[in-house]
């Protein structure tokens, strides 16, 4: 579903140059639940940036769903974006303007869809994720967590292959955060790839598989010792 | 396409979409009627007087110590000097001219002592040579004789046994276009019409003579006054010869009078410069409202435009990230104005058409046709248009990547 290898992203600014991630390597199949941890400013955002073809790489390869996704035009990047992919960020970014419905629906509009079946898959993605009464709220008159879940009905809505999310849990408290990963669990059973960046060890260990990064590198835990050393390191970050 | 949800969004930027809206509408209004101002300006503007422009000069002559009664011979001496030099073709003795803003001016109707309907001409006291002197066509009848000229004292009535009138007289009152040989009456006597020019406009270029500025009529009269008009008629190329020519030869013969240092002697190239130098002032400002105004719009538009791109910034970002190419951004932005442009020129029309009225009550002004409210919306929505694109650009260039990146 989703293959990087040898896989680099450098920021370059006047005075320096930051490897974000180098010969960095990762291989998500089909259905697979994958959390991304590592300590703050490791990497991982980049990853998921360059995962859901928001940003361009420096080098190696990137195929999603056996695709070279490199040599791809703006037009076509956002053609697999709307098609394939779903996104769930840490600030939700639901748009302020618009109600839930309309927020559900900006996707769907993109992809040049019918209002009838737009309208059919927005209520079945807002009774997924049990906010079916919202409609017509804003984003300002609802929870963090019930914001969060219209975000995953946005996501969930273009009925994507791949989802991303990016700390979706970072914002909200334990409680809210226990019911949107609850939420990811159960479509990650309707048959969903996901692959999730977290920093909270609990919940990573909810997913199938955990893949860490440390200074822009997926590392195995179980045998680098610079782990111990950069999660220490990470604390004071 | 995305309408519905453009407008949802507008809702909550109500003052700056009322505010662009306002001054979209404003500035329709205001543009749609001033351009009409200037049109009918420039219509009136190039209005031809009949006469032939490029070739006369008007010379205002006061001869000084001499009765009314007695100024006749001294006309016809000056007259003759005039003909007589170089470069002059013709030359006759008036009490006005078209484009001097002052003359004289009755009524004319088909009754006897102002009954019956009248309708206001202007009086041109004109001689035999008049008609060639202004270059005038005649399209009916015949020129005054030289025997037909006669004298008039000011304060005597005017009822000249024959008249020319200019067309525009003639059929107001013979509309089948057999008006020579008819009767028409300035006072109490008859006036038998015995020729018709093509045009001939009265001597005021505006306001008040705007609705009969082609009635004119020619009396065969030598105006005994001390002050009169020679209108002279110079040959090809020879104007400016004769504009110092003239008055020397006149001064020449007869010392005895006053020809006005500044206006004195004049082209009627320079008496249309002045006579419509307020109308082409009021088009010049007029038009520079209209350039101001627009500026001040489109600014608007831009300033606002780029404020909402600021703010949107994350969202624009968002929608990238959901799918959006850079064209639907853009489109966003066009669409957005141009939902903002639509209200505000419809609301533009309306104040435009009720400007118009009120113009036309406090003002001579014509009703605004609907060809001219048509253009000032194409242009305003163009403007609109224009005017969002550079911010509209700029916020379809905002990378994806926003979308995760929290600054
Ligand atoms: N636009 C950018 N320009 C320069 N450096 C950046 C940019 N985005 C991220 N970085 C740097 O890349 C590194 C990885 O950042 P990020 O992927 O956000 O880490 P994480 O999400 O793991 O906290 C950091 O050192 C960060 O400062
Ligand atoms: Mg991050």
């Amino acid at each position: 579903m989703l293959k990087m290898t040898h896989l680099s992203k450098v920021y370059r600014t006047e005075v320096v140059e930051t490897y974000a991630l180098r010969d960095f390597n990762i291989d998500v199949k089909e259905g697979e639940f994958v959390a991304v941890t590592g300590p703050s400013g490791s990497g991982k955002t980049t990853f998921l940036t360059i995962a859901g073809l928001l940003e361009t790489f420096t080098g190696g390869e990137y195929l999603l769903d056996g695709v070279d996704v490199s040599g791809l035009n703006d037009n076509a990047r956002s053609k697999i974006r709307n098609e394939k992919i779903g996104f769930i960020f840490q600030a939700f970014n639901l748009i302020p303007d618009l109600n839930v419905f309309d927020n559900v629906e900006v996707p769907l509009r993109y992809r040049g869809m019918k209002a009838a079946e737009r309208k059919q898959r927005i209520m079945d993605a807002l009774e997924r994720v049990g906010l079916a009464s919202r409609l017509k709220h804003y984003p300002a008159e609802l929870s963090g967590g019930q914001q969060q879940r219209v975000a995953i009905a946005r996501a969930l809505a273009g009925s994507p292959r791949l989802l991303l999310a990016d700390e979706p849990t970072g914002n909200l408290d334990t409680q809210m955060a226990r019911g949107v990963m609850e939420l990811l669990e159960d479509i990650h059973r309707e048959g969903a790839t996901i692959v999730m960046v977290t920093h909270d060890p609990e919940l990573a260990a909810r997913a199938q598989r955990n893949v860490h990064i440390i200074d822009g590198q997926e590392v195995d835990i179980a045998e680098d010792p610079r782990f111990h050393a950069e999660h220490a390191a990470s604390s004071h970050v | 396409m995305q309408i519905k949800p453009i407008l949802s969004a507008l809702r909550h930027h109500k003052a700056g979409t009322i505010l662009i809206a306002v001054q979209i509408a404003l500035t329709l209004a205001i543009v749609c009627n001033a351009l009409f101002i200037i049109q009918q300006r420039i219509t009136m503007l190039t209005r031809s007087t009949g006469i032939d422009e490029a070739h006369l000069i008007r010379l205002q002559n006061q001869w000084v110590g001499v009765d009314d009664k007695h100024v006749g011979s001294l006309m016809q001496t000056d007259l003759d000097t005039l003909r007589r030099l170089p470069g002059v073709a013709d030359a006759y003795a008036t009490n006005s001219t078209p484009l001097s803003n002052g003359g004289w001016s009755t009524g004319i109707g088909l009754k006897p002592g102002g009954k019956g309907e009248r309708v206001q001409t202007a009086i041109y006291f004109a001689d035999d040579h008049t008609l060639d002197t202004l270059g005038l066509k005649l399209v009916a009848g015949r020129n005054f004789r030289s025997s037909e000229v006669v004298d008039q004292m000011q304060h005597d009535g005017l009822d000249p046994p024959q008249v020319i009138v200019t067309r525009a007289v003639a059929d107001k009152f013979f509309p089948d276009g057999d008006a020579v040989g008819k009767r028409v009456y300035l006072g109490n006597k008859p006036s038998i019409i015995v020729g018709v020019v093509a045009r001939l406009q009265v001597p005021w270029v505006g306001g008040w003579a705007a609705n009969w500025e082609g009635r004119s009529t020619l009396v065969p009269r030598r105006l005994m006054a001390s002050g009169t008009n020679f209108v002279i008629r110079a040959k090809d190329g020879q104007i400016d010869k004769v504009l110092h020519s003239a008055p020397a030869a006149l001064l020449a013969s007869d010392r005895m009078r006053v020809i006005p240092d500044d206006d004195g002697v004049v082209t009627f190239a320079q008496m249309r410069q002045e006579a419509y130098q307020s109308d082409r002032g009021m088009a010049i400002l007029m038009g520079v409202i209209c350039v101001v105004l627009l500026g001040i719009t489109a600014a608007g538009i831009v300033g606002l435009t780029s404020f909402w791109v600021g703010q949107r910034r994350k969202q624009i970002g968002v929608r990238r990230a959901l799918g959006a190419t850079r064209r639907d951004i853009l489109s966003y932005f066009l669409t957005e104005n141009l939902l903002i442009g639509a209200t505000g020129v419809v609301l533009g029309m309306l104040l435009a058409v009720g400007m118009n009225q009120w113009l036309m009550n406090t003002f001579e002004m014509q009703r605004l046709s609907w060809p001219w409210i048509v253009s000032g919306v194409i242009v305003l929505l163009a403007l609109g248009q224009a005017a969002v694109l550079a911010p509209a650009i700029r916020a379809s260039r905002v990378p994806p990547v926003v979308a995760t990146r929290t600054v």
